[in-house]
């Protein structure tokens, strides 16, 4: 670790000349910053994007911003990785806040904490929301900013509530009151097939998201804060995929197998079930198309209430120049504003980052106007980071297929849970 | 006799009613997409005869991204490909044909041995030999390294093969050079080949998605599947509408190129063998 940080700092003073030979040859060509961005959700985000590179160039003339749109997280963290092993990296990229691990084991990124001097901008990295820092800080640094993020809620049919003879103002507190909803909310036709389920939780793609929020309802968390351990079969973990194997098998209330992530909303729609679990990001979406009264509320809690956070950070690579990485760090103050957190949150659903952008009156009025939107801000004091650890892929994708083979019935709970954890063990011993 | 042309009669009807049954399920999702595309929302995943027809779908989409101008580079860099492709393979395939040479054998099991290696694999190696000529964020950037086909070498290889050595020497008999003989005899006889071969080359870089995107960075050098990538928003799931609509959008010109000539490739599939 000693000599690893200090050959760091050497590569960094070398490259510290280097930019102070550049800045004075080229003192008035601008700096130009390249960074990729994701889109993730629906609506026109490039466009947005673009906007914010013209707003802040016209602010900072000095400055050269060249957004790259780079597809989906999935995409954009390849498309950055195979530009920085060929050696031309950008300067900034926003990616999954789970990928930091990935990207400091691939040493691709910088921390933030060496262009920090200032106590203007200590104040601005305090600012965040300690839910959010969780997943962005790590060995006591910072490597990630907030940016894109999100946490899980749920969502409900409130004309579906009324029929059932429940108060439709009022979601399930916790799990007992979710089975006892999800009973009275589940229909048959005659043939006993289900017309209309009480609640459906997503299982494709990226099961662990959502587990997660059941785990930490339960009580625990899934990894350590270091990234190098696992918990996935610890017996509260267990007992959280029980639960949600329970709500399809034994109480009936949820469809069996695999419930798919990109439909779950239109099923929503369509009212195929009265209550969904999915990402504040859908907001939007859902606002504008549910046909029907809904409301959102934090999810139920087990012994706690709890989510896991989700979506985007921004990241500084390395191979920028100091100049650039200013450059950067400039623009990314510049969008974490108060005004445009606030801003941003409102044009795509995911939850302002910081608590001042609450307080902004355009984010006040928007509050006012739709209240759901501050049911997420109110559930991150209960939110903890999302699953993320060294190996971060692998990991992960150990207790997905754990998951998914509990929800299918092709393993018990149990049994799905030991082997994951078997499984991540094996990746994570090297980080050890 | 008649009941053995009876049961024919039945195995006959068997096979056309399996070959409809094949037929519908391969033209379902087509089916589907069209339905949805030409629908509000509300109406993607229900039936409804009488539901109104809408265009917003495409408006949508279409401005959603610079579709023109994404249209544009794809139809610039299939063009650029498939032209690069054709003189390449043709030029090496009769080499490996008709030419004995030291190192024939060694070359052409090379040249196979890059039909078990997949592209992706390739994609960091071909990133940074991109950037050192300088290509890097261009059309052609997408294109160089895919334009020496193994596939196409290996196939009109083989199909040159085929042709009776008596046309080569009567041609040279007549005076030919060898590019001549090349043009006048080889070309015209590997026609179906090349147009068999010229659809799935089309068809794939019209399609290919990762690499474009990784190479290239700007608006002015991006294909259509990576402004068609905008709609899948992973966070919030699929707007079915839009998301059908812009398919129809990018896939509309193969579609349409293929109905036209859907008897000439039938043909050239069958004469050339690949299915």
């Amino acid at each position: 670790m000693f000599s690893k940080s200090s050959a760091r700092a050497i590569n960094g003073s070398c490259g510290f000349l280097v930019a102070l030979v550049a800045a004075a040859a080229f003192a008035q060509a601008p700096v130009e910053v390249s960074f990729y961005y994701p889109v993730a959700v629906g609506g026109p985000i490039t466009k947005i994007i673009d906007g914010y590179a013209a707003d802040f160039e016209k602010e900072n003339p000095g400055i050269k911003l060249k957004p790259i749109y780079s597809g989906s997280y999935q995409d954009s963290i390849t498309k950055a990785l195979t530009a920085f092993k060929s050696g031309e990296p950008p300067v900034m990229s926003i990616l999954l806040s789970t990928d930091m691990f990935t990207l400091i084991d691939e040493d691709a990124i910088v921390p933030f904490d060496d262009l920090i001097r200032t106590s203007e901008d200590q104040a601005w990295l305090k600012s965040f929301y300690a839910a959010f820092m969780e997943n962005s800080r790590t060995g006591g640094k910072t490597w990630g900013i907030p940016f894109q993020r999100s946490t899980i809620v749920l969502y409900w049919n409130k004309e579906m509530f009324k029929d059932a003879g429940l108060d439709p103002n009022r979601a399930p507190a916790n799990w007992k009151e979710t089975v006892d909803y999800a009973q009275k909310l589940t229909k048959h036709d005659g043939s006993g097939r289900a017309t209309q389920w009480g609640v459906q939780i997503p299982s494709s793609g990226f099961p662990y998201w959502l587990f997660q929020a059941l785990a930490v309802e339960n009580g625990v968390q899934l990894m350590n804060d270091a990234g190098t351990q696992t918990y996935y079969d610890r017996p509260e973990v267990i007992e959280a995929l029980q639960y949600w194997v329970d709500l399809s098998r034994k109480y009936k209330v949820h469809p069996e197998g695999i419930v798919d992530w990109g439909t779950t909303p239109k099923d929503f729609f369509e009212k195929k079930m009265a209550m969904m679990w999915t990402t504040t990001g859908n907001l939007t979406n859902v606002k504008a198309n549910a046909k029907f009264d809904f409301g959102v509320a934090m999810l139920p809690a087990g012994k706690q209430r709890g989510s896991p956070t989700g979506g985007g950070n921004f990241y500084l690579f390395k191979k920028s120049t100091p100049a650039q990485r200013e450059a950067a760090l400039k623009f990314i103050k510049w969008a974490t504003s108060p005004q445009r957190a606030a801003q941003w949150g409102i044009d795509t659903g995911y939850v302002a980052v910081r608590a001042d952008a609450w307080d902004t009156p355009i984010m006040k009025q928007y509050v006012a106007g739709f209240p759901a939107a501050a049911v997420a801000r109110d559930q991150l004091p209960f939110a903890k980071a999302e699953l993320s650890t060294h190996d971060n892929q692998r990991v992960t994708k150990a207790l997905n297929d754990g998951l998914q083979a509990a929800l299918t019935g092709t393993k018990t709970p149990e049994q799905a849970m030991r082997d994951a954890q078997r499984e991540s063990e094996r990746l994570l011993r090297s980080y050890k | 006799m008649s009941h053995v042309y009876a049961s024919r009669g039945a195995v006959r009807g068997l096979e056309t009613m399996g070959a409809w049954l094949l037929g519908l399920l391969w033209i379902l999702p087509l089916a589907y997409a069209f339905w949805t595309a030409f629908h509000a929302s509300e109406y993607s995943t229900r039936f409804v005869l009488a539901a109104p027809l809408t265009l917003d779908n495409f408006v949508t989409a279409w401005n959603a991204a610079p579709f023109a101008r994404y249209f544009l580079n794809t139809v610039l860099l299939v063009a650029m490909v498939l032209a690069a492709q054709l003189v390449l393979v043709t030029l090496a395939a009769y080499a490996f044909a008709r030419y004995a040479f030291p190192g024939r054998g060694i070359l052409f099991a090379l040249v196979l041995v890059q039909l078990m290696v997949m592209p992706d694999v390739l994609i960091v190696e071909n990133y940074r030999t991109m950037t050192a000529l300088g290509l890097k964020d261009t059309i052609l950037a997408i294109g160089l390294p895919y334009m020496a086909s193994a596939f196409g070498i290996f196939l009109l290889r083989q199909t040159f093969k085929s042709v009776p050595r008596e046309l080569d020497e009567a041609a040279r008999m007549e005076g030919c050079t060898s590019l001549q003989v090349l043009w006048k005899v080889y070309v015209p006889l590997a026609r179906p080949v090349y147009l068999a071969y010229a659809l799935v080359s089309v068809s794939y870089h019209w399609n290919n998605f990762l690499w474009p995107l990784i190479i290239t960075n700007s608006v002015e050098s991006r294909p259509v599947t990576v402004g068609l990538q905008v709609f899948s928003a992973t966070d919030q799931g699929v707007d079915w509408s839009i998301i059908t609509a812009a398919t129809l959008l990018t896939t509309a010109p193969l579609l349409v190129a293929f109905l036209l000539f859907q008897r000439q490739f039938v043909a050239s599939f069958m004469r050339a063998g690949i299915k």
